[in-house]
């Protein structure tokens, strides 16, 4: 048998910043998808929305949006990604441009974080992704 | 108290929603995994027919190596199929003894059998009852995987060769 079925990479975390949004949905499933792997592999993860992909996080947007025609939609992706632990962060400063307000934020999202959050995560993780 | 007899695949299935539930296996809350006693004190885990629907077709099972030690809530195995990824979630501390190399090699087995396509087998590292205390069996385990499947309306359908 194939020694790469086995896992027994280390503990790291990995920290995906996500600036795609509704104008590109193929780019928009693939983060989550990467960050329930990573997740399920046992590394820390952090996502954190930011420009474009702050509406993503808008009620009512990822649940009618798919990354290919017909397929599974984009909250059902994030969905799946908290399922295997992934943290889901909101770049706050970003948020008055695409006139979003607090109460309009889906329930996945961990934390509305300012950007310096988003600086804290990238200098203490182990791994940086940007889609 | 009565000596300890492992309960055996029997036949006995039951189905909610086209999903097939065993009564003699063991069950996490959510009703992912499956797992079995066997006779030398260890578990055999697997996923359930819920699981399978819910992943689509499975491309890729990885467990982790024989002899890693896994705490509660440290994956056993990550699988990926073509719009879902995930881990094969651990109730309960214990140490991978083996993995299926028949499933690592034909990942689509689990679509096609779910419950005699076993992933991995596990050694509990207290008694094989401690860690089945957080698991849920027979009438119990079926009332709750009937009404995930009602709840969240799932279908299930089984893979082909």
């Amino acid at each position: 048998m194939a020694e790469h079925h086995y896992l027994d990479n280390e503990e790291k975390s990995v920290i995906i910043v996500m600036t795609s949004g509704p104008s590109t949905p193929h780019r928009c499933a693939t983060p989550f998808y990467i960050g329930a792997i990573l997740a399920s592999m046992e590394s820390d993860v952090s996502i954190f929305f930011t420009m474009e992909a702050v509406k993503l996080a808008q009620k009512g947007v990822a649940d009618n949006l798919a990354a290919m025609e017909g397929g599974k939609t984009i909250i059902e992706f994030i969905r799946d990604a908290k399922s295997a632990g992934v943290k889901l962060y909101l770049c706050k400063p970003a948020m008055p441009g695409y006139k979003l307000v607090e109460s309009d934020i889906i329930a996945e999202v961990d934390e509305i974080a300012n950007a310096s959050k988003m600086a804290d995560l990238i200098l203490s993780c182990d791994k940086s992704m940007f889609f | 108290m009565p000596a300890f007899k492992p309960t055996r695949y029997t036949n006995k299935t039951m189905e909610c929603n086209g999903c097939e539930f065993r009564p003699e296996l063991y069950y996490d809350d959510q009703y992912q995994i499956w797992a079995r006693r066997e006779e030398d004190g260890t578990l055999t885990v697997g996923m359930t027919d819920i699981s399978q629907t819910v992943a689509g077709k499975i491309l890729h099972v990885r467990v982790r190596r024989p002899g890693t030690l896994r705490p509660v809530g440290k994956p056993v195995a990550t699988i990926e199929s073509g719009k879902w990824a995930g881990p094969v979630p651990n109730v309960f501390d214990c140490v991978i003894e083996e993995a299926n190399h028949d499933v690592l090699d034909d990942p689509n087995l689990l679509n096609i059998e779910p419950y005699e396509a076993w992933i991995a087998r596990v050694r509990p590292s207290g008694s094989v009852e401690d860690a089945l205390t957080s698991m849920v069996t027979g009438d119990a385990a079926q009332a709750g995987y009937c009404e995930r499947t009602k709840r969240e309306d799932i279908h299930c359908e089984r893979g082909a060769r």
